[in-house]
């Protein structure tokens, strides 16, 4: 069983695999959007192009799920910093995890459901802000009651769920895929030495590209829940 | 279902993870901000607002066009009603110039005529009285030469004075 690296700060625990890969990921977005939208044109280059099919590809999604237009503006931007920034991460453990000894250093930070739990949360709160901000405290907390009284204990559990099924979705689609993973190439290739390690490259190459699939699936849908539940906040139902 | 079975895989529920990601986020998002969406929406959103600005424009100057070549057809139309009214007028003025000028042309010819009818018979009357005057002398001529012979001097007392009376009246 592989060991997890916590390190003790300020009375918190700090689980250095997740901070690692999701420094690492966040690094990367930053430079990859630097990079392509270094020179920003009124004809757009290749690079513009890149940026501005993936602005318009999480703004479709905004678009599709908030129907309020003030809020879209606001969305646009977490919708694409968070499309990214997930999807980075889930990919991240697909080519790269790196372990010394038992000791794990690198994996998906996705991986884990404090990482996915915490964007979650971060969708959650800000679906509050957002609902608060449209109707007022009275008017948001009025809409749990809506459109009929008898579902407000239903709603008010929907937020739990909502929570739960956003964060252990992405969790469980990633965790998944590494262990498959981790078991192809630990206990399958080693199993019964050189048949089963050629049996094991096609089977870890198919598994990765599959993984990679999915990564950006559960990336695609976690900012498109994450706006369904914002944009149910904010329009009157 | 524990928390500590739903968190197996990581064996410690770390906070600190938690408020990493977030501050993490938080900054990522202020940098792609500022770097990268900032810059690329507002250039998407210039471009949109260019092309809707084209499309105006270029709207407007068909419309502009149309209307321009519905002034030239029109001007087209009216000049061609001109010619054609110059040019009828002009048959017109021309056919009432012939006519005139026809008609003047007869009444000269008329007058022309008239004038000459009475030339000639003036002629002829003046010639008649002048042959008339030279028959008269040529016969007081013969009839002299004739009397001159018989006429005795009471006689032509007489003649003459008869003569004078008659030059009297």
């Amino acid at each position: 069983m592989e060991k997890s690296w916590v390190v003790q700060f300020m009375g918190l625990n700090f689980d250095m695999v997740g901070i690692i890969g999701s420094t690492l990921m966040a690094l990367a977005v930053l430079f990859l959007c630097i990079w392509l939208s270094k020179k920003v044109e009124m004809k757009p280059n290749k690079r513009q192009n890149v940026m501005e099919y993936m602005l318009d590809f999480t703004n479709g999604i905004v678009k599709d799920n908030v129907e309020d237009v003030d809020a879209q503006k606001h969305l646009s931007l977490y919708a694409f910093v968070l499309f990214l920034f997930i999807w980075f991460m889930n990919q991240l453990g697909m080519f790269l995890e790196v372990k010394v000894d038992d000791w794990m250093v690198i994996k998906s930070p996705t991986a884990d459901p404090v990482a996915t739990m915490s964007f979650a949360m971060m969708t959650l709160l800000l679906s509050f802000t957002f609902g608060v901000q449209k109707f007022g405290v009275g008017g948001y907390l009025k809409n749990y009651a809506a459109p009929v009284s008898f579902l407000l204990p239903i709603n008010i559990i929907e937020e739990f769920t909502n929570f739960l099924t956003l964060s252990l979705r992405l969790y469980g689609n990633i965790y998944a895929g590494e262990v498959l993973l981790t078991l192809i190439g630990n206990r399958l290739a080693t199993s019964f030495g050189l048949p089963t390690m050629i049996l094991a490259a096609p089977l870890a190459m198919i598994w990765q590209g599959f993984s990679v699939f999915i990564g950006s699936i559960q990336a695609y849908v976690f900012v498109t829940l994450s706006m369904v539940y914002i944009g149910k906040k904010v329009t009157k139902e | 279902m524990t928390v500590q079975t739903l968190f197996a895989a990581s064996h410690h529920i770390y906070l600190g993870n938690a408020i990493w990601y977030l501050v993490i986020f938080a900054i990522l998002m202020l940098l792609v901000k500022h770097y990268a969406w900032g810059p690329v929406s507002d250039m998407m959103e210039k471009r949109r607002q260019k092309i809707i600005d084209d499309l105006d424009s270029a709207a407007s100057d068909r419309k502009k066009a149309e209307t321009l070549a519905n002034e030239r057809e029109a001007a087209l139309k009216d000049s061609r009603q001109e010619a054609t009214k110059i040019l009828s007028d002009a048959k017109e003025n021309a056919q009432k110039t012939s006519s005139e000028i026809v008609a003047n042309a007869n009444t000269d010819a008329a007058s022309i005529r008239k004038k000459a009818e009475e030339d000639a018979k003036k002629a002829k009357t003046e010639a008649l009285d002048a042959a008339r005057d030279q028959v008269a002398d040529i016969s007081v001529a013969i009839a002299e030469k004739i009397i001159a012979k018989n006429l005795s001097a009471e006689d032509q007392k007489d003649l003459v004075n008869q003569f004078i009376k008659g030059l009297n009246d």
